[in-house]
């Protein structure tokens, strides 16, 4: 009877584990077969194109790692799963958004200038008043199911948004739409403010004029979905890439959980099709191993801006000379004061925190010198921004200032941030170095994740460092989003500065664009110059390194990581 | 026997719900909720104070945990993952076919290394051999498994993929370094027990009187000396089952331990309980299995009735 | 009396205690299997113990000098100050990965820092967090385990609490309790003596359910000895044996969980550094740099080995049973 007990465990122990052979390498070869489907379902001139395309994702089965060298698709890593494809739910994760979906209106660099260019919206009136939005929209865009785009998606995009139903995340984006908040707190089925006013003809009316309103839909949260898709999908929808339906210039083919997502071209795109078969988005939370999988050539463009570790060896690297693709960032880092706490209450230590940094020195070591320091919130290539007046690197000065707030015997200070981030480490241990020359006795403390950004909500944190990457270009976006009477204490500056709070509502409102940069140069210089509350550190270049037979990559205007690979191509 | 299973199975409830319970406890005391980490920078305190009502967040922890518990008794439902926005069934069944292969090719790979390297130490104790087998073997149990990833990947840059779950190949440095750590634990025990054995009074007195050769002794010895290897290899299986969370981490794996330290990570609590109690059921099972192994290969060791 | 069963079920749950990653657990399941092989010849102390000991020292060469190498190890640590001109946390942009030379031994790290002398003091960190847990744990582990094995009422909820952290994957415990506590040093041994206790409560259990049927205990028993007495006074000193043992195999253990702990960002806070943070501060600069993770993964593997090695020489020397 043992004999045959244990022949039974071990016969159950080889079907499960041959069980776990094909399905744990299942997913690869599904993967595959729905990219070649989807590929050559869609293509009129691309059955080869459909074919490579299931090569490169299903070369994973035959036993090569997925390499980019002899297929038209580019490889590029991420460091997190995507939550989902949705982003109306999202906050985060944009690549996909960006390359499936559209927006009425798009930010692009023209002639070194970010502009917002025309999208699905052909043209746009804006009333005197600031408050009325007429868009013309596109007669010859449809969606990746077939249907064609008009002004019902627009409407179902803004009230599916402000559906209590969805639980999107985004709200924020329209709510300055007449009745947006009524119908998000259930008081109305619609949203009053937005009207379809003939198939291609849709006018949106605000609440209060809302100045940033045109570069504010240019964002990836605003992108139009489809009502009749989105509508079937369910909650499906962003899930299952097969019911994700955009108008972008690629298609959500496959997703395998915790391995890959991959974008195949779509040939009916209204601009025309992409010059790539398609995009695979591929997990690759290590740094290193990023390095490691580039020069493999698996990977075909790496942003070093989101992997910093291997800045240096890029840059310091003469092989990768002509690899290198740099641009702005349209975004800051600095260090953020907790005027709660002490020693940061005091406006003196906060000047002599920030004249004890030297940034220059940092920003070479360490970042290469790819960068420049900016003395003001507003980064270059944002609009508003300025030339603002230096803050110094003066060690002695700094002594002397702490000495006048009664800390010349040094004080204490902590300084928070997240575990799982080795560049703030790094950076807040040079800082800690470079404090305690001018006596102030710095402590590190990590927190994981989660608990710091819960911590810091309640403006708990002492100083953190912080970076802010624009969402769209306008200072509101900016100087918003830190220094509001709500967002200081979430951004734990608590910051008293009640002229500030009022000046930033008031921003939002005003129409004559010169007068409202002179308000923005004013809250900044306030908040910067004189009061301290948050200390600028710099402003980096965007660094991607790209493999050789990749053409037409660019960094999008504001420096993101996420972009589209719309115009990319490549040429071997 | 089967009296002896049910009652081993009766009593992992208590300490699965232990295990639970105990997660809730703490993760209730951690700041940090799954909304406010999932939006990262981009903050919006409105947003989180309307979801955290329609998502029950701001309910105290036990009356949580007695929902859970409804849900996951009731229903056999294990609910949605917060961060994932899919169910935690579905995740853990994706992420586990990931473990299983590398549990697996880790497990063979250390049987065949560890348990021939034994024999030959045994065999040869105390000569060059022996002690080169057990330098190495100690050394994959006395080395952290990320200092010996991060080498091998070093080491095989540009020879063999060193991160993602894509192919059979990608197995293999992961495999590798959890392999020579379980294959040191093996080739130890091996050794020993098997000494051990061929120290036994009367099988020395046999050799002495050349009654039998060597390998027909070794034979013999090998069958008892095996038992304790064998209890090893299914506690091994069952611990490698739950997920090598920094293994999988260093190698992007998606599997079981990486999803739980996301769980955690993301405050995701569905996410951590269901990965919990899953983990914790694989090891308790992999004990199971290893007593009534034990009790089948050796007739001598008889598992008691229900006591 | 135990069974085998009862053994090889005892040295099964035993084993899961250790982290994934790292099966050292078969140690103490041979101790565990001898000491209930042999229940009935426990060891009388602490003379024979100590001769058993210098006769180890004699015999195996490997273990006198795995003493002798953690001797030096904890002597170099302790003087680390003395050792080296630098201080371990000054940071100099100007000289950041720098390799091996003759000014910096070990090179330096990302921020300009010597990282031989950052393994000198790393090493305080490391030895602390190998030694103080692991007698947390043990005290918790042999009180718990001889109330379980001789307040037989208290027995089943001691046990399963065992249960329920030796079922669950240790490092994800001790990854939500650094959670819940804050990341510190100190919280780092509280978390690893949360996890480390359960393994010694069970093998102290079984030691005391067979040394309480043992004569002398009864005969005390008899003369109406005090429970706690019979527990530190007769039962305590007949388990010392392989509890010495257990401490020298559960001391690497802690080590290398403090090293996947740091390796998880959950562990020692920087700019403190312990060899487990080091190796995994390194994991970006691993290609370009690689003296910062080969010197501190040498630390912890001759660290650990040594006292793996002396651990096995003590089990020998302890062990009738494998007496040559």
């Amino acid at each position: 009877m043992k004999k045959y007990l244990s022949l039974l465990m071990a016969g159950v122990l080889a079907v499960s584990v041959l069980g776990g052979c094909s399905s744990a390498f299942d997913d690869g070869s599904s993967s595959s077969a729905a990219a070649g489907e989807s590929g050559g379902a869609q293509t009129q001139a691309g059955t080869a194109a459909g074919g490579e395309t299931s090569q490169a994702a299903g070369g994973s089965n035959g036993g090569a790692a997925t390499k980019a060298a002899g297929s038209n698709v580019i490889h590029i890593p991420e460091h997190d799963e995507f939550r989902t494809l949705d982003c109306q739910k999202d906050t985060e994760f944009y690549v996909v958004p960006l390359n499936i979906y559209d927006r009425l209106v798009e930010c692009e660099v023209v002639d070194g200038v970010a502009t917002i260019v025309p999208s699905l919206a052909e043209s746009w009136d804006i009333s005197d008043d600031g408050l009325v939005y007429t868009f013309h929209l596109r007669s010859d865009v449809t969606f990746h199911n077939g249907n064609q785009f008009t002004a019902d998606d627009v409407v179902y995009t803004v009230e599916r948004m402000m559906n209590p139903a969805t639980a999107a995340v985004n709200t924020d984006f329209f709510s300055m739409i007449k009745g947006a908040n009524d119908m998000l707190e259930g008081q109305a089925d619609g949203v009053e403010g937005v009207k379809a006013l003939d198939d291609f003809t849709v006018e949106i009316t605000l609440e209060v004029p809302f100045a940033p309103f045109l570069a504010n839909l240019a964002t990836p949260s605003c992108s139009i979905y489809n009502r009749a898709a989105t509508e079937a999908a369910g909650d499906q929808f962003g899930i299952d890439p097969a019911v994700t339906v955009g108008t972008g210039p690629f298609k959500a083919a496959d997703w395998v959980l915790n391995d890959r997502v991959t974008l195949v071209r779509y040939d009916d795109y209204f601009k025309g099709p992409a010059k790539i078969d398609g995009v695979e988005l591929i997990q690759v939370p290590d740094e290193n191993t990023q390095k490691l999988m580039y020069e493999n050539g698996e990977l075909d463009i790496v942003d070093l801006s989101s992997s910093t570790s291997q800045l240096a060896y890029f840059m310091g690297n003469d092989a990768y000379k002509d690899n290198l693709v740099t641009g702005p960032e349209a975004g800051n880092y600095f260090y953020a004061f907790n005027q709660d706490m002490a020693p940061t209450d005091d406006v003196r230590v906060r000047k002599a925190i920030s004249m004890a940094i030297d940034r220059q020195t940092i920003l070479d070591q360490m970042y290469s010198g790819a960068g420049h320091v900016v003395n003001s919130m507003l980064p270059d290539g944002v609009l508003g921004s300025y030339e603002a007046e230096e803050i110094p690197y003066d060690p002695d000065g700094a002594k002397a200032l702490l000495a006048e707030a009664g800390y010349g015997d040094g004080c204490d200070l902590e300084l928070y941030q997240k575990t799982n981030d080795p560049d703030a480490l790094a950076i807040n241990q040079v800082v800690q170095s470079m404090l305690s020359q001018v006596g102030i006795n710095v402590t590190i403390k990590q927190m994981d994740e989660a608990a710091y950004l819960s911590e810091r909500k309640e403006g708990k944190l002492g100083m953190t460092r912080a970076v802010w990457w624009a969402d769209f270009n306008d200072p509101d976006n900016f100087l918003y989003t830190f220094f509001t009477e709500k967002n200081t204490k979430v951004r734990s500056l608590n910051h008293k500065n009640t002229d500030v709070y009022q000046w930033l509502e008031d921003g939002r409102k005003m129409v004559d664009e010169d007068e409202r940069m002179e308000l923005y140069k004013k809250i900044d210089m306030t908040m910067v110059q004189e009061e301290a509350a948050v200390f600028p550190l710099f402003q980096m270049d965007h660094v991607v390194v790209v493999q050789d037979w990749v053409k037409g990559f660019q960094i999008p205007w504001n420096g993101w990581t996420d972009t589209s690979y719309y115009n990319v191509s490549i040429e071997r | 026997m089967l009296k002896y299973i049910a009652k081993r199975v009766l009593v992992t409830i208590p300490v699965l719900i232990g295990v639970v319970f105990l997660i809730f406890v703490m993760l209730s005391v951690v700041p940090g909720d799954p909304l406010t980490v999932m939006m990262g920078e981009k903050i919006k305190v409105d947003v989180i104070e309307r979801l955290s009502e329609t998502m029950h967040l701001n309910d105290p922890w036990y009356i949580r945990f007695v929902w859970y518990l409804r849900d996951v008794v009731l229903h056999g439902d294990f609910g949605m993952s917060y961060k994932l926005m899919r169910s935690v069934s579905s995740l853990i069944a994706n992420a586990f076919p990931k473990t299983l292969m590398l549990a697996v090719t880790a497990a063979v790979l250390s049987w065949i290394v560890g348990i021939p390297a034994g024999i030959v130490s045994a065999v040869r104790k105390n000569s060059l051999v022996d002690h080169l087998f057990m330098g190495f073997a100690l050394c994959g149990v006395s080395i952290p498994a990320f200092s010996v990833g991060m080498l091998l990947q070093n080491i095989f840059n540009g020879i063999l993929p060193v991160s993602g779950f894509a192919s059979p190949i990608h197995l293999i440095l992961p495999a590798m370094v959890l392999g020579w750590n379980a294959a040191g634990t093996i080739a130890r025990l091996t050794r020993s027990s098997l000494l051990e054995v061929l120290e036994d009074d009367y099988i020395r007195t046999a050799r002495a009187k050349g009654l039998a050769p060597l390998p027909v002794i070794l034979g013999h010895a090998l069958k008892n000396s095996l038992l304790p290897v064998i209890t090893m290899m299914a506690i091994q299986i069952s611990s490698l089952l739950s997920g090598a969370v920094i293994t999988e981490t260093l190698f992007s794996i998606p599997g079981i331990g990486r999803l739980t330290v996301d769980a955690i990570n993301g405050r995701d609590m569905p996410l951590l309980q269901g990965t919990v109690i899953f983990t914790t059921t694989v090891i308790i099972a992999g004990n199971l299995v290893a007593d009534i192994l034990y009790s089948v290969v050796d007739p001598r060791i008889r598992v008691e009735g229900g006591k | 009396m135990a069974t085998f069963e009862q053994a090889a079920s005892l040295a099964a749950r035993l084993a899961v205690d250790s982290v994934k990653e790292q099966f050292s657990p078969q140690e103490r399941l041979e101790a565990v299997q001898k000491i209930e092989e042999e229940e009935l010849q426990y060891m009388p102390m602490p003379d024979t113990m100590r001769t058993k000991i210098l006769g180890m020292c004699r015999e195996n060469k490997v273990a006198a000098v795995s003493a002798v190498v953690l001797a030096v190890m904890a002597l170099v640590i302790i003087f680390a100050d003395k050792l080296t001109v630098y201080d371990p946390n000054a940071i100099n942009l100007l000289e950041r990965l720098q390799p091996p030379s003759k000014v910096h031994w070990c090179g330096t790290d990302d921020l300009g820092r010597d990282i031989f002398t950052r393994i000198l003091y790393g090493g305080r960190v490391s030895l602390l967090v190998g030694v103080i847990p692991t007698t947390i744990s043990m005290v918790i582990g042999i009180v718990l385990g001889m109330v379980s094995g001789y307040i037989r009422q208290l027995d089943a909820v001691i046990m399963r609490m065992a249960d329920i952290v030796l079922a669950f994957p240790s490092i994800v415990l001790a990854m939500v309790v650094m959670y819940t506590l804050g990341a510190t040093t100190s919280n780092i041994f509280i978390a690893l003596s949360m996890i480390g206790w359960a393994g010694t409560a069970r093998i102290v259990r079984s030691q005391t359910l067979s040394l309480r049927e043992q004569e002398f205990v009864e005969a005390a028993r008899g003369m109406g000895v005090k429970k706690w007495t019979i527990m530190f006074r007769h039962i305590l000193p007949n388990c010392l044996p392989s509890l010495i043992v257990l401490f020298t195999l559960n001391i690497p253990d802690a080590i290398l969980s403090e090293a996947n702990l740091s390796f998880l960002g959950v562990g020692t806070q920087p700019p403190d550094s312990s060899w487990g943070l080091m190796v995994s501060q390194a994991r970006t600069f691993a290609v370009s740099s690689p003296w910062m993770l080969i010197f501190p993964s040498l630390a912890i593997l001759i660290m650990v080995l040594a006292l793996n090695f002396l651990g096995d020489g003590l089990r020998d020397a302890v062990d009738p049973h494998m007496k040559k």
